[in-house]
């Protein structure tokens, strides 16, 4: 068939990418968010592309066949760090994130233009059990009720109501490892009610997360405080856009993250926290509950145990940061609200900090012990997997809720390794200041 | 005489229904632009280069979806906003369907759209796509009354449930001035009715895209010009009744009605860009308990006008 | 203006559509299908009655029965046992008597439409089928009617807000207390731990 005209047409769009992240794999959505020429969907189904990004762990491997085969046709694949399928013989991968909005392009023109053929289903598309044509009506179960049709149970008034005692049935269901919503490499047993949470079971754990490299170079040597804060500042940021794009609000994600990109000594999140307010962020969003109680909070550490009215913070034990003044913000409800506000003033203390060791030229006096955007890092405490917390605090919110608060807890261990983010025009402006 | 009242509204109606989603489509992208997205390309292009790629995309299917009604779903969408749209009068002749309980038929646009998204939600037999259909009733239920309440508002000084008396009863204030609580309450029941930005909680971005995550190819585009239909349908209603419809000086009424429409979609687009979605449950609360009294105040307001003059 | 033949044409599709769709309500597998049959039959029967020139009675149809059988569906979905409605199941009872029911019913119908003699009387020329029909329901009552659709509506509302979770006393899950009826006295309506409940009823009504 020849291409007709509007296949040429079709090829004309910002290309449909949905990420599935794997280790390390998240560098992708902020390079991606700033691209001109694609779109980050949020649902396999609306996707031309599948970006994975970053180590896929081999059990791990088998849901991520599932996602692939959720692309609807004329749909491909792109590998970023990552090594491909076997069974995709043709897949193409890349290493250099710079070269990835470009590549993606290129593939999606292809499969529009129908010079490259779209990727092949890899599992057999059948119900993954017989339907089970037991009881009066071949719903699977005795009577009315119950059974598994195509080995899964049916929605059953097996659990009370927790909230309110209006019983409904229940649905029980699995989510993840890539689900976009998710810290990339989670998955979870959920049961709900309508759309509260009934029971969430962690089922795999968080990938780990990398920190700039100055953290680990903190734990060596002394290192100069501003570079110190305006790496803590990045992630923060990073955190917060994923946090705003989850309740729908892209364009003040993309202010956080120009924020981000044009980090220097002298930024200022003035305009960042106005926009935040006056638009009604801290009010209307989904920000009421995932209140964490204060051991959970030290389970968590970092900013997450500020929130909740713990003001253990490592920079006041050295030296330099006494000298710039520094003593710990926090704040007490330790709920999502009160986490990323909690985000936004160190933040803002970040910034301020990093304003005046720049000008002073401060560097870090103790190394044993420093205090990562994750939380305490030393020799006898790192900051380690929480995502089983999870499954005290989600039940009985609502969907929005829980995804809000999972969005605002930093549950991932930390990883051995620094993070590996080529960004020549951040890095060049970090020099000079 | 048939092509009077038979074609011409038809006619009218496809037209306002393909003319009026492409201009959202384009002014949508337009204020996504200017608040920093980073969009390369033909403004004017995007959504039709959109559409080629829906179109040759594969419709694809869920396990054991209600496949017929998953397919019509978007389809009687679309078809609601034609409705609405045939009520719209440009001009006190220029009317597709002249009814005489035009004000009460939108009503029942924005009551059947509630059983059409969930339906669009329900019939794909997947999790997300199902609460987001089950959140969207609790939304339309919340918002159905305040419609209704602020509408009874302005047909209260015209005496007639009729849009095109509505209009002419503005003819020496117009109802935004007159009842100044009810156009921005309608706002809201226009954002409502069409999941838009703030109020999108049936296909939001916690649900991977609602009752649309499992949609793709043609159904989808059908699904997206159906919302954008529906958003230029309520402006028409909304411009109708609070704006003075085709009323004005020096221009003719069909292009003051295409003015005001395009004012209406424009505040909508804009506040679906620069508001975050809200809360499920503090949706439903502020609905029942802030805006519900509201339009109660609206309606007691009208009524003691109307009997004042 | 004489559209005759295309209003009987639209009649007869109409009609059909209701008749079919209200018999599919009974032959689907799932509760959600056979509201929104219904649904559509009813859809059918008001597009019927706007022919009539019923306009009030044919949209207001419209608009009850979408929001009437929305809040059906979703009910009977979220109480009974099957997951979402998708699954299959029968949707009649009684085979026998029901069907007896619905045939007679029909035909008892059919029967008065058919050999009733209607009388002839075309509309008056200025007639205002809105208007009319309020003066011909409530006549005089419309003050009285009105009022009580308020006081109906606000004692809705307020049975939800008070037996929603967030109760007058505080979030129904953290088992909170009504206040005392007198000063420090004990919770009002709270019945006692250690008596049962015939016991407390009872003691109830001496107070």
């Amino acid at each position: 068939m020849a291409v007709s005209w509007l296949h040429r047409l079709a090829g004309l769009t910002p290309v449909p990418v949905f990420p599935a992240l794997g280790m390390g794999g998240d560098v992708v959505l902020r390079r991606l968010a700033q691209a001109t020429n694609i779109e980050l969907v949020g649902s396999p189904r609306h996707a031309s592309v599948l970006l994975v990004a970053g180590g896929v762990q081999p059990d791990l491997l088998e849901a991520l066949r599932r996602v692939h085969d959720q692309l609807p046709w004329p749909s491909s694949s792109l590998w970023f760090r990552c090594e491909p399928l076997p069974e995709l013989e043709d897949a193409t991968r890349i290493d250099d994130i710079e070269a990835l909005p470009g590549a993606l392009a290129a593939i999606h023109r292809e499969l529009l233009l129908q010079r490259r053929g779209s990727s092949p289903r890899l599992l057999p598309d059948n119900p993954p059990n017989p339907w089970e044509g037991l009881g009066d009506d071949g719903h699977g179960g005795e009577g009315m009720m119950g059974g598994v049709p195509y080995g899964r149970p049916m929605a059953m008034n097996m659990h009370d109501d927790i909230r309110d005692g209006l019983t409904l049935d229940s649905l029980t269901f699995r989510i993840g490892p890539f689900f976009p919503a998710f810290p990339p490499g989670m998955s979870a047993e959920v049961t709900v009610q309508g759309d509260l949470v009934q029971s969430w079971t962690t089922q795999s754990l968080p990938h780990l997360v990398a920190l700039d490299p100055v953290f680990h170079d903190a734990r060596q040597r002394s290192v100069p405080i501003a570079r110190l804060e305006l790496a803590r500042v990045r992630y923060h940021l990073h955190r917060l856009f994923h946090g705003l794009r989850l309740a729908g609000w892209e364009s003040a994600a993309l202010h956080v993250l120009h924020l981000a990109m044009r980090l220097t000594s002298d930024s200022r999140a003035d305009a960042l926290r106005r926009r935040l307010e006056r638009y009604g962020f801290f009010y209307l969003a989904a920000l009421d509950g995932g209140v964490l109680e204060v051991e959970q909070a030290r389970r968590v550490g970092g900013p997450a145990s500020r929130a909740a009215g713990l003001d253990d913070d490592l920079r006041s034990e050295d030296a330099n940061y006494q000298r710039l003044g520094f003593s710990p913000v926090f704040h007490n409800a330790g709920d999502t609200r009160a986490r990323w506000q909690q985000i936004l003033a160190e933040i803002e203390q970040s910034l301020q900090l990093a304003k005046q060791a720049a000008r002073e030229d401060l560097h870090t006096q103790n190394s044993v012990a420093i205090e990562t955007p994750r939380g305490p890092w030393s020799d006898e405490r790192c900051p380690t997997d929480a995502s089983r917390l999870l499954d005290e605090i989600i039940p009985g919110l609502e969907w929005d809720s829980a995804l809000a608060t999972i969005a605002s807890l930093d549950i991932a261990a930390l990883s051995d390794w620094p993070l590996v983010e080529d960004k020549p025009l951040t890095r060049s402006e970090e020099r000079s200041s | 005489m048939i092509l009077n009242e038979m074609v011409l509204p038809i006619i009218v109606v496809l037209a306002v229904l393909v003319g009026g989603a492409y201009s959202v489509a384009v002014m949508d992208r337009v204020i996504a632009t200017r608040l920093g997205a980073p969009r390369a390309g033909n403004p004017w292009l995007s959504p039709l280069t959109r559409g080629a790629w829906l179109l040759v995309q594969q419709a694809n299917v869920t396990e054991a979806p209600d496949g017929r009604a998953w397919r019509l779903a978007p389809a009687l969408y679309l078809a609601l906003a034609a409705t609405g749209l045939a009520l719209v009068p440009w001009s006190e002749t220029l009317v597709a369907t002249d009814l005489a309980t035009s004000v009460v038929l939108w009503g029942s646009v924005e009551a059947l759209a509630t059983v059409v998204i969930f339906l669009h939600g329900w019939s794909a037999n997947a999790p997300l796509a199902l609460i987001g259909a089950y959140r969207y009733v609790a939304l339309g239920l919340s918002y159905l009354l305040i419609s209704m309440f602020v509408l009874i508002g302005v047909a209260l000084p015209a005496e007639s449930l009729q849009l095109t008396q509505v209009v002419m009863s503005q003819e020496g204030l117009w109802n935004v001035v007159r009842q100044p609580l009810g156009l921005p309450l309608f706002l809201v029941v226009g954002l409502g009715m069409t999941f838009w930005g703030p109020l999108n909680l049936a296909d939001s971005t916690d649900l991977a895209g609602g009752t649309a995550s499992e949609v793709s190819g043609p159904p989808r585009l059908v699904w997206d010009v159906a919302r954008a239909a529906m958003l230029v349908a309520f402006s028409g209603i909304a411009a109708s009744a609070f704006l003075g419809g085709w009323l004005g000086p020096w221009l003719s009424g069909p292009l003051w009605m295409v003015v005001k429409m395009l004012a209406v979609l424009a505040v909508l687009l804009w506040l679906g860009r620069v508001v975050p979605r809200v809360a499920p449950e503090r949706c439903v609360t502020g609905m029942w308990v802030v805006l519900l009294p509201l339009a109660f105040v609206d309606l007691i307001w009208a009524g003691v006008a109307a009997l004042w003059q | 203006m004489n559209h005759g033949i295309l209003v009987d044409i639209a009649f007869l599709l109409l009609a059909v559509l209701a008749v079919v769709s209200g018999w599919r309500v009974f032959r689907t597998d799932s509760m959600v299908r056979a509201s929104f049959f219904l649904l559509l039959s009813f859809i059918a029967v008001g597009a019927i009655m706007l022919l009539l020139a019923a306009e009030y009675l044919g949209v207001a149809m419209f608009f009850m029965m979408g929001v009437e059988m929305m809040v059906m569906a979703l009910f009977m979905v979220m109480f009974m046992m099957n997951p979402a409605g998708l699954n299959p199941m029968v949707m009649v009872h009684q085979h026998r008597i029901s069907m007896g029911a619905g045939v007679t019913a029909f035909l008892v119908l059919g029967l008065m439409a058919l050999l009733t003699r209607f009388p002839n009387r075309p509309l008056p020329a200025g007639l205002e089928p809105v208007a009319s029909l309020g003066h011909e329901m409530l006549g005089g009552s419309m003050l009285i009617f009105e009022s009580a659709a308020v006081v109906l509506l606000a004692t809705m509302i307020g049975v939800v807000v008070l037996s929603s979770h967030r109760g007058r006393y505080g979030a129904a899950n953290e088992g909170s207390l009504p206040p005392g009826l007198a000063p420090g006295g004990d919770p009002a309506g709270k019945p006692k731990e250690d008596q049962d409940g015939g016991h407390e009823h009872h003691h109830h009504h001496h107070h």
